[in-house]
């Protein structure tokens, strides 16, 4: 009765609206008579209230995904071609016959294999350790989260400073402070060292982030599972791994995914600190199709290797899911 | 047991303590460089405290060109917020209370954009701008930054209207109020702590975007801070200065930060969760 008559005004409000729209024929149902014409009414209010937002995302970023993706099937040098000229998959055949390309994958895949680890291992560990409130908790809550809200690409002029040889923080700490001169040395002049920078970097950026997820994740375990844990006698590290770590399935995939994406999309830290040297030991996949792209200008071949990229994105992102699933499974 | 458990405690302080150093001492450090003198900054063996603080390299802020990445940064966020929170308010709106024939394929499209990396967007973007003569201004970094931040903003605030009860819209529609004037007056303030999230979080990720900027704002004079000042990475004279600039641009989101702290936590755990 109620909902007869709302939907009845329903229809009549949303006229304000939408004028000039013919009055609704819903033949239908007799039982479902009703609800029809409020439906279809809210649904055009609904495709104009979210229309706005829409052209945006279209203009944005759906065009571009799809105009990037007929692109990365031609020949297309912004500079000398007129316009792009269709050569089917040789882009992507020939990236993975390039050196560059090789490269930057395994720097990339390096970079994201350290990263994913430890972002996730000592997130849920700093989340463990911030989960019981002590005295001062805010304070030491806030110390993690606050690197979330710096820029990075200043976060990276910071690192660089503080990596700096000469005059920069941790030379002077090591060599000075510690007494241990033959540690210090010119971080980002050795491959290796300058990899781990950037994924120092990365890690003192974003824990705090992956910290909130798994913060949530914990808060979610019901008390009672706890208490009864607690009562059988599980204390400690024991209650961590029988108890709360099963119980976070559903934390960890969600995680796990921000992880792999972040991860593999790593480009401000080695653009700013290192440009992908010293050589191109820290060249990352992402800053070789930006450096094709706008340095060089080879828009079809930077298309099919950002291409090849978001292929793999998706590829680890699914397969997380999965694994994920079948892992809750496993233990329900 | 007691005792045990007291040991633990201070364990716990001492590590929980160690990990406030370590992410807290690049900031620090980078602020106590701005009180120092130019010359203090390259000297061996360094102090960690300046040793005459000085207020030159602000001063030397003001009378620079970094005014201008500055004030790029500003227009850039402020305009961009605004467009990103009233729009996603309304898309919002649109399919947690109004949803039409597709609409949860469109969501689930709109949602699966946060999943391709920015860099595949980038060529035709660029193509396209330098099409509309829109390549090096403000506004050609203002609309791609709401079309990227849009995504997220869309779901935080589908979920702060999903959450109002049914009731209280019907009880507006009966007062005769339209579909507009419904969500502006009644919807809209109930669902005010989800347009909190979304400007503070379209504001730290606007401020902060690096990416669109250095391909979009080839010059400096159209750059912001966060690309314009990586040009000076190399300029080791400006470094006194370039600390009191990051300062500045880096003092404001913290602060921000601070202030809603408990807000942004479980937002983003919220947001992240039903997303």
């Amino acid at each position: 009765m109620t909902s007869f008559s709302t939907a009845v005004r329903g229809a009549k409000a949303d006229h304000d609206v939408v004028a000039g729209e013919p009055a609704p024929a819903s033949p239908g149902r007799r039982s479902r008579r009703p609800r029809r014409p409020r439906r279809r009414r809210n649904g055009l209010a609904g495709l104009l209230f979210v229309l706005p937002a829409l052209v945006f995302v279209f203009a944005f970023m759906v065009y571009p995904l799809l105009s990037s993706g007929y692109m990365s099937l031609t020949e297309y040098n912004f500079v000398y071609d007129a316009s792009p000229r269709f050569i089917g998959f040789d882009n992507y055949v020939a990236a993975l016959q390039e050196d560059r390309f090789i490269t930057s994958l395994t720097n990339t895949f390096t970079f994201g294999l350290f990263y994913f680890v430890i972002v996730m291992v000592s997130g849920l560990t700093i989340a463990l350790l911030l989960f019981p409130k002590l005295k001062m908790s805010a304070f030491h809550r806030s110390a993690v989260f606050v690197p979330l809200v710096v820029p990075l690409s200043l976060a990276a002029l910071i690192f660089l400073w503080i990596l700096q040889p000469n005059y920069g923080l941790l030379n002077h700490l090591l060599g000075r402070v510690l007494g241990a001169e033959s540690l210090t040395r010119a971080w980002l002049s050795d491959g290796t060292t300058a990899m781990a920078a950037i994924i120092v970097l990365a890690l003192w950026a974003s824990i705090g982030f992956v910290t909130i997820l798994f913060l949530a994740g914990l808060q979610s375990i019901s008390p009672d599972v706890l208490e009864a844990a607690e009562m059988d006698g599980a204390r400690g590290l024991k209650k961590v791994f029988h108890i709360i770590l099963p119980n976070l399935g559903e934390t960890y995939v969600l995680t796990g995914t921000w992880a792999i994406i972040h991860a593999l999309k790593v480009f401000v830290e080695p653009m700013v600190m290192t440009d992908g040297g010293p050589g191109t030991s820290t060249l990352v996949l992402y800053q070789h199709v930006y450096i094709t792209a706008f340095t060089y200008f080879d828009m079809g071949y930077a298309s099919a290797m950002g291409y090849i990229l978001g292929l793999i994105i998706m590829v680890l992102v699914v397969a997380n899911f999965f694994i994920g699933k079948r892992k809750r499974e496993d233990a329900a | 047991m007691v005792r045990s458990s007291l040991w633990s405690r201070a364990a716990l302080h001492a590590v929980l303590m160690l990990l406030a150093v370590l992410f807290l001492a690049p900031l620090v450090y980078i602020v106590l460089n701005s009180f120092k003198a130019p010359d203090e900054i390259f000297q061996v063996p360094q102090t960690i405290l300046p040793r005459t603080w000085t207020l030159e390299n602000y001063g030397e802020v003001l009378g620079s060109g970094f005014r201008n990445y500055f004030r790029n940064s500003v227009v850039i966020t402020v305009v961009g917020v605004a467009l990103t929170a009233i729009l996603s308010a309304l898309a919002g709106y649109g399919f947690a209370k109004l949803p039409f024939r597709g609409s949860n394929f469109v969501l689930m499209a709109v949602v699966g954009t946060l999943t391709v990396p920015l860099v595949i967007f980038l060529v035709p973007m660029f193509i396209m701008e330098n099409r509309v003569g829109i390549l090096n201004t403000n506004l050609g970094l203002i609309l791609p930054n709401v079309a990227v931040s849009l995504p997220f903003a869309i779901l935080i605030m589908r979920a702060s209207f999903i959450s109002i009860p049914k009731e209280i819209a019907e009880s507006a529609t009966m007062d005769g109020a339209g579909v507009l004037r419904q969500w502006w007056s009644i919807m809209l303030p109930m669902a005010r702590n989800g347009i909190v999230l979304v400007v503070v979080m379209t504001t730290y990720a606007i401020w902060g975007e690096y990416t669109l900027a250095k391909t979009l704002a080839l010059d400096p004079p159209a750059m912001p801070l966060t690309v314009g000042l990586t040009l000076l990475k190399g300029e080791v004279w400006q470094y006194g200065v370039l600390a009191a600039i990051i300062t500045l641009a880096v003092l404001p989101p913290i602060l921000v930060f601070l202030f809603f702290q408990r807000h942004i936590v479980s937002g983003i755990a919220a947001g992240a969760v039903k997303g």
